[in-house]
């Protein structure tokens, strides 16, 4: 009938099942469309405008998001609450997540008031090392192993962007390229998830009694 | 005339739950397990059952008391969660020693 399940896999396996749709990959490349998108947005709106204007963008995609999954997500793969252990791995991996965008708005801070005598190149590691730590432990906490490849990507995109930079004069430190590159692949492999999820999952009618 | 009794070291085995033991129940209860509810729906993705298959089993492990179903309302439209109780977690937990201890003791 199925594969034989342990207590662990099944676990997993049910986690993944209202976890793993592809969404979180569509709404994390959004996030990262910010990094490519914000510093050409700069030269015409400014730095704080070009902020800005991506919040509501972020609402309007969190709410695309959240309806998609309420109105054609759960219907055709269900609905469940996670088990306690499953929830306080996502609060700790919460807490990491808190200290990962402090640790992120810091090292803005930091290159705004002394990127000139610091190396272009020594700010990406640093970006890239706390992304791919962020990346890795979100991968863990979550077992999603696709994060540990963004983390790689992210952290890649950070020195190729300076080096491209430093080498060949590519405009704001490579990041419209480098980052928007792995936006793209996050949002592209989401909806390919997603569509698979789709076509794996049609949707099912249950009779009146069921409700 | 007295019943017969199994031997010794079988004793675990006669211990196995039988309503626990049927396959598409075990996986069930394997699902209910792990999560705090699930709805239909997630119990037939996950398990591959058919509606009749899961509603037949799903009665039988609410009559032993091993699951809750809970009725409630999502906006307009009415809603069953499906939730382990303690008796079922207590069974379940039972019949994963016996299994286990049966299973350990089997030579190779």
């Amino acid at each position: 009938m199925q594969q034989p399940v342990s207590l662990k896999s099944a676990e997993r396996k049910a986690f993944q099942a209202t976890f793993a749709d592809g969404l979180w990959d569509v709404m994390i490349g959004c996030v990262f469309l910010m990094f490519a998108v914000a510093p050409l947005l700069s030269e015409s709106l400014g730095d704080f405008w070009s902020s800005v204007i991506f919040l509501p963008f972020w609402g309007l995609v969190y709410l695309a998001i959240w309806l998609t999954r309420r109105y054609v997500v759960a219907p055709r793969i269900g609905k469940a609450t996670l088990g306690k252990p499953r929830q306080r791995r996502l609060v700790n991996l919460g807490f990491l997540m808190v200290i990962i965008n402090i640790l992120l708005l810091l090292i803005g801070m930091l290159a705004v008031f002394i990127f000139p005598s610091v190396s272009g190149f020594l700010m990406a590691v640093i970006l890239g090392v706390v992304l791919l730590f962020g990346f890795s432990a979100a991968a863990y906490f979550l077992d999603y192993p696709r994060f540990y490849l963004y983390g790689l990507l992210l952290f890649a995109a950070a020195l190729v962007g300076e080096w491209l930079y430093q080498n060949y004069g590519v405009s704001h430190h490579g990041y419209p390229l480098c980052y928007g590159f792995v936006s793209g692949v996050m949002i592209v492999t989401g909806l390919v998830t997603f569509r698979r999820l789709l076509k794996d999952n049609p949707l099912v009618e249950l009779p009146v009694e069921a409700a | 005339m007295s019943e017969p009794r199994a031997k010794p070291e079988l004793h675990p085995l006669v211990d196995i739950d039988p309503i626990i033991h049927a396959q598409g129940r075990l996986m069930i209860l394997t699902y209910l397990y792990v999560v705090e509810s699930a709805d239909y729906v997630f119990l037939m993705r996950l398990t591959g059952l058919t509606w009749g298959n899961l509603a037949t089993h799903l009665n039988k492990l609410e009559e032993a008391g091993y699951i809750e179903i809970q009725k409630k309302f999502e906006g307009k439209k009415p809603k069953s969660l499906l939730r382990m109780t303690e008796d079922g977690r207590k069974a379940f937990r039972a019949y994963k020693n016996n299994l286990k201890q049966v299973l350990d003791d089997l030579p190779e």
